[in-house]
């Protein structure tokens, strides 16, 4: 923190009233009680309707932790988060370079590899999903029409290309890591890259040994952010390829959608909810553990 | 870097290649939205952009999704930068015991995925009375929001000159005159960021709608992506107003995106990259 101190030193009951109650509210319900409800009902087996509740102890997180279609959207999520923080740090790394470096255009370019994060996640991945289909979609009829239909695949039905369609979607979505690599640039020290420049390095000795060490503290940023993200990717999956075929694409928000939705054991749901939830929180805790470590 | 731009290359082909690099790849980018914008014409042309543009889409017309987005971005951001606000100014300026500790508190929550909190929001909705009430989506979007908008604003807050504030002390001004007169108005620049980014995002949120609006007048843009997907997804001759569709109901987002790209950057690197 800035070393400057707080200037109002004692609070009076009804400041810390006015300036904290609507937060202190909104923790409260959304929080702490829903939290606390999903705890709850997670070692029960009861519907959304709340009638009949029965105590099943950990029955629910039993079922949960053996369930293979859990465990594969766990790994998918790791994995679908590894590739937007492959994607970001190599070509989202490369791609905020040559913006910062080119002359003409720069805002056009930028506009275009970050609309996709900043858009309605539900339309791109509906984009996408429209594009693939096998029957009419964009690209099956164009490979027809160039006479390549032997090309032509069931992108969304074959498990493969499904997996393979979903990892592209999360390196369409490069727009953060452009962003936070684009706003660490404009703030960067000229004097060490006119330095190596001077001393005759090359562009591509600049970027790999200059750039790409400078911005560590980036990098973190984006691989935090990109983790804490994945989380929260369920349209990407729940509009591309609704987490099938046969649950090989799921992530847990598609996951925990499904079974907080179908109505029928919401224990279950609050089970596998919480469970996520706490993957979650542990991470944003490393994060802002590491951020405030740092200033 | 904005003295010398060209610092990566002194020779002409090196900037071709650069400049090719990037032409390649945002032709990529665009591919799939200019692929949507033809497939929008599909069988019948530009009929399918003006039947989605004036006609009724199983019970919703378009414009009607565009306010209804709104309706709902606007008051999210209220509610997110009036409570934000006010809690940055506490984080910032008071000194009680526990504040770090409580601080904390309010970030650990930064990312907890909306999914996770849809049971107990049934729940909440339903006692409350609130289902097909813009509320039932605004107030668990912004409480999704806050932790980063307390970040926002007390990370801005803690570089306001203390002179300014001390003055305002010292001539025995209440906190809430000086939040008002003083902090409010310092804030504005983190006050926009922060409008910019709450609009996007709640523009971008289709779950909580979908799952608390059953109302069709009350079906926002985010959420038609599905509702329309529902009618119009039937017949071959439908995939050309789907696509139409689909390309319609970016222009809210859009409209935010483009306007507010300048705050929305700002914002995100403010709250993010924190040197």
């Amino acid at each position: 923190m800035k070393d400057q101190h707080p200037l109002i030193s004692k609070p009076g009951w009804r400041d810390i009233a006015f300036f904290f109650g609507p937060l202190i509210g909104f923790y409260a319900l959304f929080y702490l009680f829903s939290t606390g409800f999903l705890i709850f009902t997670a070692f029960q087996k009861v519907s959304i309707a709340l009638r009949n509740p029965r105590f099943v102890g950990w029955k629910n997180f039993e079922l949960l932790l053996t369930d293979p279609t859990f465990l594969t959207a766990l790994k998918n999520n790791i994995v679908f988060a590894g590739t937007s923080i492959a994607a970001g740090l190599s070509l989202g790394f490369v791609i905020a370079v040559f913006l910062a470096a080119g002359h003409w255009g720069k805002g056009l370019f930028y506009a275009i590899f970050l609309l996709p994060t900043l858009m309605p996640l539900a339309l791109v991945a509906s984009v996408f999903r429209v594009l693939l289909e096998s029957r009419f979609g964009g690209v099956n009829e164009t490979l027809r029409a160039i006479g390549l239909e032997s090309l032509a695949q069931n992108w969304l039905i074959d498990p493969t290309l499904a997996y393979g369609v979903v990892m592209i979607l999360f390196v369409y979505m490069i727009g953060l890591p452009i962003l936070y690599y684009t706003a660490n640039l404009s703030a960067l020290n000229n004097s060490v890259l006119e330095a190596a420049v001077l001393d005759g390095a090359g562009p591509l000795r600049i970027m790999h040994e200059i750039l790409f060490p400078l911005m560590r503290a980036t990098h973190r940023t984006i691989v935090l952010s990109t983790v804490l993200m994945s989380f929260r990717a369920f349209d990407i999956v729940f509009f591309s390829t609704q987490g099938g075929p046969a649950g090989t694409t799921e992530i847990t928000g598609t996951y925990v959608y499904r079974f907080s939705t179908s109505g029928l054991n919401i224990g279950y749901g609050s089970s596998a909810a919480l469970v996520v939830m706490i993957f979650a929180l542990f991470i944003a805790a490393v994060q802002v553990l590491w951020t405030r470590r740092r200033s | 870097m904005n003295n010398t731009p060209d610092f990566l290359y002194r020779r002409p082909v090196e900037k071709a290649i650069m400049v090719f690099f990037l032409v390649v790849l945002a032709a990529l980018w665009s591919l799939p939205l200019i692929a949507a914008l033809l497939r929008g014409f599909a069988f019948n042309g530009l009929a399918n952009y003006s039947d989605v543009l004036f006609g009724n889409i199983g019970g919703i017309t378009l414009w009607r999704t565009y306010l209804n987005s709104f309706i709902i971005a606007l008051l999210h951001a209220l509610l997110v930068v009036t409570v934000a606000s006010l809690a940055g100014y506490g984080f910032a300026f008071f000194h009680f015991r526990g504040k770090e500790c409580a601080y904390f508190i309010v970030l650990v929550f930064l990312a907890v995925p909306a999914t996770s909190l849809l049971i107990p929001l049934f729940f909440i909705t339903r006692e409350l009375g609130l289902r097909d009430n813009w509320l039932a989506v605004a107030l668990p979007e912004a409480a999704l929001t806050l932790p980063f908008g307390v970040l926002l604003i007390r990370n801005y807050a803690e570089d306001i000159p203390s002179a300014l504030i001390e003055a305002a002390v010292i001539d025995g001004a209440s906190n809430q005159r000086i939040y008002l007169d003083i902090f409010l108005p310092l804030c504005r620049p983190a006050l926009i960021n922060l409008v910019a980014l709450s609009m996007m995002w709640s523009m971008q949120d289709f779950l909580f709608p979908s799952l608390f609006f059953s109302s069709k007048e009350m079906t926002t843009a985010a959420q038609a992506v599905s509702r329309f997907r529902e009618y119009l997804g039937a017949s071959p001759e439908d995939i050309g107003r789907y696509n139409a569709s689909l390309v319609l109901l970016a222009v809210p987002a859009l409209v935010i995106v483009l306007f507010g790209l300048r705050f929305i950057t700002r914002g995100l690197t403010a709250g993010g990259v924190k040197e």
